[in-house]
């Protein structure tokens, strides 16, 4: 047996590898294999419910604010907590910061490069440092929105990289209203650049497209990724578009819903199997078992789940992206498209939360809380997907039991099985290399 | 002037120093432009292979397995000059606090017990690197030229070690402790008690918040976050590591705080009942690298390398 390994996987946050097995002239396996594993579902057991929001946050570099903040909703049950208005919506502001930080970061910075520099460019120069010395003005774009991302989660957590202002019951303090008024007066240029820049990037995913199919005569999309799987996202207010608050909604590969479920009843619909070769288990419908149960989170799930997005410019590019390719897709070479489509409807729901003064005021920023005994589970879109942290406290509320999915661990299976039916329509190719 | 030549890894840590290094934003394209050439870092570049030699090795994270300690070692052999950034790479950071477990009972819990894995869980052994018994920060591996500790370090700091080892001086970084650059006053006045969590009730927004009640860690806690947590009304967590001064960032604090209490007769043992979880608030970040490295031993034994 001959194997391929594909060994750092780059452009990417984490520690992963691809190994293809190449047996009798087939390629007879494709692994994903996750490398590292933390443990801090077992070390926060212990730890005083309230310090937890802080510490998880150190699970993902990129998308701190949405483990921060889907821990602060968990730890807010467990001590039975509920944030007023302001500490709710300065929350939300926080999570919506992020998102435009990591979208921007995820297309421009990590994506990008395949569409704009190309496939077949050196490596070493398929880079973000490329796309912005050829395109200076996309490099504008993306160095904006996520100044601008980043900036809000400093207004609104205190720093921009680790968020500190989530605690039981809210945050522990109002946005600064200069700050609010500077980040106001941004908006509306955000909203154009992000819609700007949606509309070079779909440009530019459509021409590699084109390209492959006129020189290589290879439809990419049905090519690389194409696999059907069960859909998972958020969805609010008759099943708009959601990022951070609302009931989670499962659709099939059809677009039919199977399911949805409120927080704390996860348990009653996902399950976890272990993979011997890789520290991340495989998330699955358990009523629909292993591994026919496989499915997807992330700005293309998103986009499947709902049926509009809740803004004006999004549901714009929206409706040309379901005239595209239909209201449920499977594709995955899509879902940077769907992350542009997102990226605009963060900018546009940033705004609406900006003008609100509520996120001002000091009186309306927490609830005071006791620690307690308690239960409490906390579910948030993170700009990969759905989100889960589930907490035990003891008397004392100190953590007692913890539970963690997080987004990328979702879609992990659905990676895997990409990759399989990637590597067999392409086996004549990778035998040859094996 | 020849550009220097950087390689950057993610070790075990959450790739929060490489985002606040891209948070330096047109700087750092000024510097790619002027100073710097990145030969190595996957986050960012379709580069697999660590480059033969190199001039600075900028690594974040700490040794959790065995793939962190061999790109340690082949970037130790690559590099004239090694960064150790951010406070994993540094002390360990959070993830040190595995330390206060056997390793055993982090994967049993992680790959058997959790409420959502099936009957089936077995611990991944194919394929994925060894994991240790209990994190290492970056200095007790390999030799480490600078230490950038924060969680994460500010970007402006990140250019000026990298700017400073081009320049050829020392780096200008905060060596005092968290207190210096607090706004917060301090009236020196007895710590007789540690009444109230993290968050709760309305603290005075002028006044020191351990001398309020508050388990503050910024005395032990080394500057550099312009005071981050006690600025939006909370204690300070410790997450830029302990001072130079400080050997051990928990004996450190409590040493602050006891001492302190000694003068006034306080009941020391009800200031540590106030904290309600000794280990992790006085090395949530710098367990690994605290002096209570017996734990180590008494915990693994003869197993403990």
């Amino acid at each position: 047996m001959a194997e391929i390994k594909i060994h750092p996987l780059t452009r990417v946050e984490g520690h992963g590898e691809v190994i293809i097995e190449v047996e009798n002239g087939e390629v007879a396996d494709v692994k994903f294999a996750v490398l590292a594993v933390r443990g801090f579902e077992k070390f926060v057991q212990g730890r005083p419910a309230e310090d937890v929001p802080y510490i998880v946050s150190r699970i993902c570099g990129i998308c701190q604010t949405a483990h921060h903040l889907a821990a602060c909703k968990a730890v807010d049950s467990c001590f039975d907590a509920e944030p007023p208005e302001g500490g709710h919506k300065i929350r939300w502001l926080m999570h919506i910061g992020n998102m435009i930080h990591s979208h921007a970061l995820h297309f421009y910075f990590l994506a990008a490069p395949d569409y704009v520099v190309g496939p077949d460019a050196d490596p070493l120069q398929r880079n973000v440092v490329k796309i912005v010395e050829d395109n200076p003005e996309v490099g504008k774009i993306a160095i904006e929105l996520r100044r601008y991302g980043q900036d809000i989660v400093e207004a609104t957590g205190g720093k921009a990289i680790h968020p500190v202002t989530g605690i039981p019951g809210g945050v522990s303090s109002p946005v600064d209203p200069e700050s609010r008024d500077d980040l106001l007066s941004r908006a509306e240029e955000m909203i154009e650049m992000a819609y700007e820049g949606a509309k070079v990037g779909i440009e530019a995913i459509k021409e590699t497209l084109e390209e492959y199919r006129e020189k290589h005569d290879i439809d990419l999309l049905e090519t690389l990724g194409n696999i059907e799987t069960y859909h998972m996202g958020l969805v609010s207010d008759g099943d708009k578009h959601e990022f951070y608050d609302g009931e989670v909604r499962v659709v099939d590969p059809n677009g039919e819903e199977v399911t949805r479920f409120e927080p704390e009843e996860y348990q009653d619909v996902i399950a976890e199997r272990t993979i011997e070769y890789s520290y991340v288990k495989h998330p699955y419908l358990k009523d629909v078992g292993y591994p026919d149960g496989i499915y997807r989170v992330g700005p293309g799930a998103r986009l499947n789940v709902c049926s509009g997005m809740k803004t004006e410019r999004a549901q714009e590019l929206y409706e040309e992206y379901v005239g595209e390719f239909g209201e449920c897709v499977n594709y995955s070479l899509t879902i940077n498209w769907a992350r542009l489509v997102e990226l605009v409807a963060a900018c546009e729901e940033a705004k609406m939360l900006l003008e609100d003064d509520v996120i001002t005021d000091e009186d309306e920023c927490k609830e005071d809380y006791e620690p307690k005994a308690g239960e409490g589970v906390g579910i948030v879109e993170a700009p990969r997907g759905t989100l889960i942290h589930h907490y035990v406290t003891d008397d004392e509320g100190r953590v007692k039991e913890a539970n963690l999915i997080v987004a990328t661990t979702h879609n992990v299976p659905a990676i895997e099985l990409a990759l399989k039916k990637t590597a067999k329509k392409l086996e004549d190719e990778i035998v040859e290399l094996a | 002037m020849s550009k220097a030549t950087i390689a950057t890894a993610q070790l075990s840590s959450c790739v929060g120093c490489h985002v606040s290094l891209l948070d330096l934003h047109e700087r750092l394209l000024d510097l790619l432009e002027d100073a710097i050439e990145i030969d190595y870092c996957y986050v960012l570049v379709d580069q697999k292979e660590i480059p033969e030699h190199v001039d600075v090795a900028v690594i974040e994270g700490s040794i959790r397995n065995e793939e962190d300690l061999e790109v340690a070692e082949e970037l130790r052999e690559a590099a004239n000059i090694v960064v150790a950034v951010g406070t994993c790479a540094c002390y360990g950071g959070v993830h040190g606090l595995a330390n206060l477990y056997h390793i055993d009972d982090v994967l049993e819990w992680v790959f058997k017990e959790t409420p959502t894995t099936d009957d089936e869980g077995e611990t991944p052994e194919e394929v994925v690197p060894e994991i240790f018994d209990y994190v290492r920060p970056l200095p007790e591996v390999i030799d480490v030229d600078y230490m950038l500790p924060g969680c994460p370090p500010k970007p402006e700091s990140i250019a000026e070690v990298i700017t400073a080892i081009i320049e050829d001086r020392q780096p200008k970084l905060p060596t005092t402790n968290l207190c210096e650059e607090c706004p917060r006053e301090k009236e020196d006045i007895p710590i007789e008690d540690i009444k109230f969590r993290t968050g709760q009730g309305r603290p005075d927004p002028d006044k020191c918040l351990l001398e309020q009640g508050y388990p503050c860690m910024g005395p032990a806690t080394v500057a550099g976050c312009e005071a981050a947590c006690p600025s939006r009304g909370l204690p300070c967590r410790g997450c830029n590591g302990p001072t130079k001064q400080a050997l051990d960032q928990g004996a450190a604090s409590l040493d602050a705080i006891a001492s302190v209490s000694f003068e006034t007769g306080v009941d020391v043992e009800e200031i540590l009942k106030g904290l309600v979880d000794l280990p992790g608030k006085l090395y949530m970040f710098s367990m690994a690298a605290s002096l209570l490295k017996g734990h180590r031993d008494v915990i693994f034994g003869s197993k403990g390398e």
